[in-house]
């Protein structure tokens, strides 16, 4: 989010989802697209089936790298320097759209110096991928008149997760990607509301609709609506909050929907914060591994049982409408929240959810235009919608970005925090699997989503199985210097010699045990995807 | 009337349709496409026909599969005693319905899933929710967007398998008697029925005929059943549509003639539960998947070819007619874009 805010100005989908599929050429990076978004991959199929080309950046061989007309398997960690590389290949071939740099972007002077000063021979040992396959994507991706960028956590979780964005950003401005339709840089959010919680102020330093909270201006309007004094620092990231231990910064945490006891990396440390806390109350839908360890439990209500707004990652605001009451003692959020509040002295009564839809849009300038009654009997609206009689905004950044000029910010190679090493010799990445989401708090509930995939599997390169005398289905101890987990080989040529992956669904194998808490200087997320691992066949 | 003059058509005019619905749900329960507030038009229960406008236009998204095979039942209770488990088997006595307004795929549908549940071994619980169903049908006289039911001989316009008929001929239907209970239903209310002229024959030969030249989609299922019975399917065909499978079974769900169901045993507390059978498609990898984890079918390359090789090979093979209806709600569903049509047009290629 970070990285799009400083180059345009505003963290989302620049896209809507439908127009990818007329895009000419699709550039994934970092997205395991039809595992994790199939409705999107879907689009992406449908290009390809119209002619389009497809290129996959990833170091395993997702299914959709099958699909692509190129797959470069970079090294973990190594996205910056390919990036460099394919926009040095633009500027040598001359391939970039030097009107739109002129009168859309600043800083480019900064970014042409740092891609001269680049090796592309250095490049290539780098990333292993071979210079001849970054030219061709280079030379598809500029040429074309409608090309779009997808990325995903495979881009944000590294600790130059701003970079790595800010590197995707500048690839499409230097080619005036940027603001037509079917072209554009699409940051694909997961969950269904996650782009409606980061627009709601679910972030430490920001109020709804992203108005900062050491800006007085922005305080002061909330403070005269909220009738209430507002904190004026930024708060606690995620680490920081999870990861203080015992005696560190946070004594009570209130956890909803979330279950940092199997999501965060370094559990081990995160168990200690948990277990050392003086007060913790959780709400789920299920009893998760956090919710047991709380003091205080509240069932929530699902979606099915609730009525409001989800934003998904197009931007889109869309209803929900409750359709059965809520089962047995469950209550939805907002009702906890309320009584919560009501609890605690400060009185809330809204009548509906949409009476805080019109509380969302009198605060949050983004959603202004945006009602319940506007909502019925459509597909939404997608934000920005500034006033009651705006359509919505399908693609941003239109005629000019929301900061203004297209900011290039230049970024070299960073290391990821921890290599692999003789001790460690394995690359450990992780993600997500088709059939289950999360944590599987909801979907491990389900006997035929379990019967698909029950299980975490390592997947292994049949060299390093060779070497390790493995075979699938052996039983594997799977350490790193934080921790360590018995799991299952899978042998696949889908990974790189020297790297292991697998999925974090299963609480049974707490693989984030292992993973390390280095994190992003400037959207502090954590590095999920590299770290060093060692394996002992059981 | 008598008897044997009942099986000539009738004429009942649209003025006179809702009450005469309104009779039959004097003895039956009924149930007919509606479209609701979200503006789905979907089969469902018709508790008072004044308040719900039965959508008589377009297709229904779900078929009657439901209604006859819901996609979850309980099929027996257990208790743990100290002699092992003790099943009871949950009866059902399901209300006599009629299904109205069933279009000819949905309605050749049921008439494959009647020979899969009652054909060798009788299926209880289908059997008793089947055996007090009467199906009333409408020919269709303009296929929808996704139709192909001409080439799967299965529609537009059905001369036999229903109890009773509907042609939509503007003002009026046609109504054609098939089977004995269809039969039934006219004898009890013959009131709004007068006997069909010469003329409104005509109208529906004509209409057939122009639901013939209509279909959207040229899908050559005949030469896809001629390939594969003679093995000319490439493998690569397999591969391709298996590698863009998404897996979600959207296909075998809204399918109207997937049968496949597997059975699972929900406890509620440590010494009882019940056993459900819920809905369970081919192009799961657990489908096939033994204990231990080897799958005979490899699932990344032919996750889908046991789905088509059923519908359009195996079926044929076994009685003689592929169990694919043309009904064209897969093609809408699917979003690796490996339906049946895509297929068929792959197998067709050299």
């Amino acid at each position: 989010m970070a990285g799009l805010a400083t180059t345009f100005g505003s963290g989302a989908m620049t896209n809507a989802i439908n127009e990818i599929e007329d895009a000419e050429v699709i550039l994934v990076i970092g997205s395991n697209t039809t595992e994790a978004h199939p409705q999107i991959a879907r689009r992406m199929l449908d290009a390809v089936d119209k002619g389009a080309k497809l290129i996959v950046i990833d170091p395993r061989r997702t299914r959709l790298a099958e699909c692509a007309t190129l797959h470069l398997a970079l090294k973990s960690g190594t996205d910056i320097p390919l990036l460099n590389a394919m926009m040095r290949v633009i500027l040598d071939e001359s391939l970039a759209d030097h009107l739109f740099i002129d009168m859309r972007t600043e800083n480019f002077a900064a970014l042409r110096a740092m891609l001269y000063r680049l090796d592309l021979a250095e490049v290539e040992k780098i990333t292993g991928v071979p210079l001849s396959d970054i030219r061709r994507a280079a030379q598809f991706y500029a040429r074309a008149r409608r090309a779009v960028i997808c990325y995903c956590l495979g881009i944000t979780q590294h600790i130059c997760g701003t970079a790595n964005v800010q590197s995707i950003a500048n690839l499409a401005m230097l080619t005036g990607h940027v603001e037509k339709e079917f072209t554009g840089v699409d940051p694909l959010r997961g969950q269904n509301n996650v782009q409606g919680a980061c627009d709601m102020g679910a972030l430490p330093n920001m109020f709804p609709s992203y108005q900062a909270v050491d800006n007085g201006d922005y305080r002061e309007k909330f403070e005269r609506v909220w009738q209430t004094r507002l904190p004026a620092t930024p708060g606690l990231s995620l680490l920081d909050m999870t990861h203080g231990g015992p005696g560190g910064p946070i004594r009570a945490m209130f956890v909803m929907g979330e279950n940092p006891l199997r999501s965060d990396p370094s559990l081990t440390k995160v168990e200690e914060t948990l277990a050392g806390l003086e007060f913790l109350a959780v709400s789920d839908l299920f009893l998760t591994e956090t919710a047991a360890l709380a003091h205080v439990v509240f069932p929530a209500a699902s979606f099915a049982e609730k009525s409001g707004t989800f934003t998904n990652t197009e931007r889109r605001v869309q209803l929900v409408r409750q359709a059965i009451p809520p089962l047995g003692d469950c209550r939805t959020d907002a009702d906890i929240i309320i009584a919560l509040s009501n609890r605690m002295g400060y009185a809330m009564a809204y009548e509906s959810t949409a009476e805080i839809m019109e509380e969302i849009a009198l605060l949050a300038p983004i959603y202004a235009g945006i009602r319940h009654d506007r909502l019925q009997n459509s597909w939404g609206l997608q934000w920005p919608c500034w006033n009651t009689t705006h359509p919505g905004t399908p693609f941003l950044h239109k005629y000019y970005f929301t900061r203004g000029k297209g900011h290039f910010v230049p970024n070299d190679h960073v290391v990821p925090a921890e290599l692999p090493c003789q001790d460690f010799p394995f690359l450990f990445n992780s993600g997500r699997i088709y059939h289950h989401y999360h944590t599987g708090t909801m979907t491990r509930q389900s006997a035929l989503l379990n019967r698909e995939c029950g299980e975490a599997l390592l997947l292994i390169h049949p060299d390093d199985a060779a070497r390790l005398k493995v075979r699938t289905g052996d039983r594997l101890c799977m350490a790193s210097r934080r921790g360590a987990v018995e799991i299952k080989a899978e042998i696949t040529d889908q990974v790189a010699v020297g790297s292991v992956y697998t999925n974090f669904h299963f609480g049974e194998t707490p693989i984030n045990r292992l993973t390390i808490a280095a994190q992003d200087p400037v959207a502090q997320c954590p590095e999920f995807k590299v770290c060093a691992v060692r394996l002992e066949k059981l | 009337m008598k008897d044997d003059s009942m099986d000539e058509p009738f004429i009942l005019a649209k003025d006179h349709l809702k009450s005469f619905l309104r009779k039959i749900k004097k003895g039956h329960r009924l149930v007919a496409p509606v479209t609701n507030q979200h503006q789905d038009t979907l089969f469902c229960t018709i508790n008072n026909l004044d308040r719900v406008p039965i959508n008589l236009v377009d297709q229904a998204q779900n078929g009657i599969k439901s209604f006859l095979f819901p996609q979850q039942e309980t099929i027996a209770t257990y208790a743990v005693t100290e002699s092992g488990y003790c099943f009871s088997r949950t009866d059902v006595h399901p209300e006599p319905t009629v299904y109205f307004g069933v279009r000819p795929c949905d309605l050749m549908a049921v008439l494959y899933m009647d020979v899969a549940f009652m054909g060798g071994i009788k299926d209880q619980h289908y059997l008793e929710k089947r055996q007090d169903s009467v199906l009333i049908g409408l020919n269709c006289n303009a296929p929808f967007a996704n139709c192909f039911c001409s080439a799967t001989k299965s529609g537009p316009f059905l001369e036999s398998g229903f109890d009773l008929m509907f042609t939509d001929l503007g003002d009026r239907f046609l109504v054609e008697v098939g089977r004995p209970k269809g039969r039934e239903l006219l004898h009890a209310w013959p009131q709004f029925f007068t006997p069909a002229e010469a003329d409104d024959t005509q109208a529906q030969y004509q209409l057939s005929l122009e639901a013939m030249a209509g279909f959207k989609l040229d899908v050559y299922a005949d030469q896809a059943m001629q390939r594969l019975a003679a093995g000319m399917v490439p493998e690569s065909v397999w591969e391709q549509l298996s590698l863009r499978c998404q897996d979600c079974a959207g296909c075998a769900y809204i399918c109207p003639t997937c049968t496949c169901f597997t059975i699972v045993d929900r406890p509620s507390g440590a010494a009882s539960g019940e056993r459900l059978r819920s809905w369970d498609a081919c192009t799961f990898a657990g489908f096939t998947r033994l204990a231990g984890g080897h799958n005979p079918v490899p699932h990344k390359t032919h996750a889908i070819q046991q789905r088509f090789m059923h519908k359009l090979k195996y079926d044929v093979d076994k009685h003689g007619r592929p169990s694919c209806v043309g009904c064209g709600r897969c093609v809408g569903i699917c979003f690796g874009g490996t339906d049946i049509v895509r297929f068929i047009k792959m197998a067709g290629e050299e």
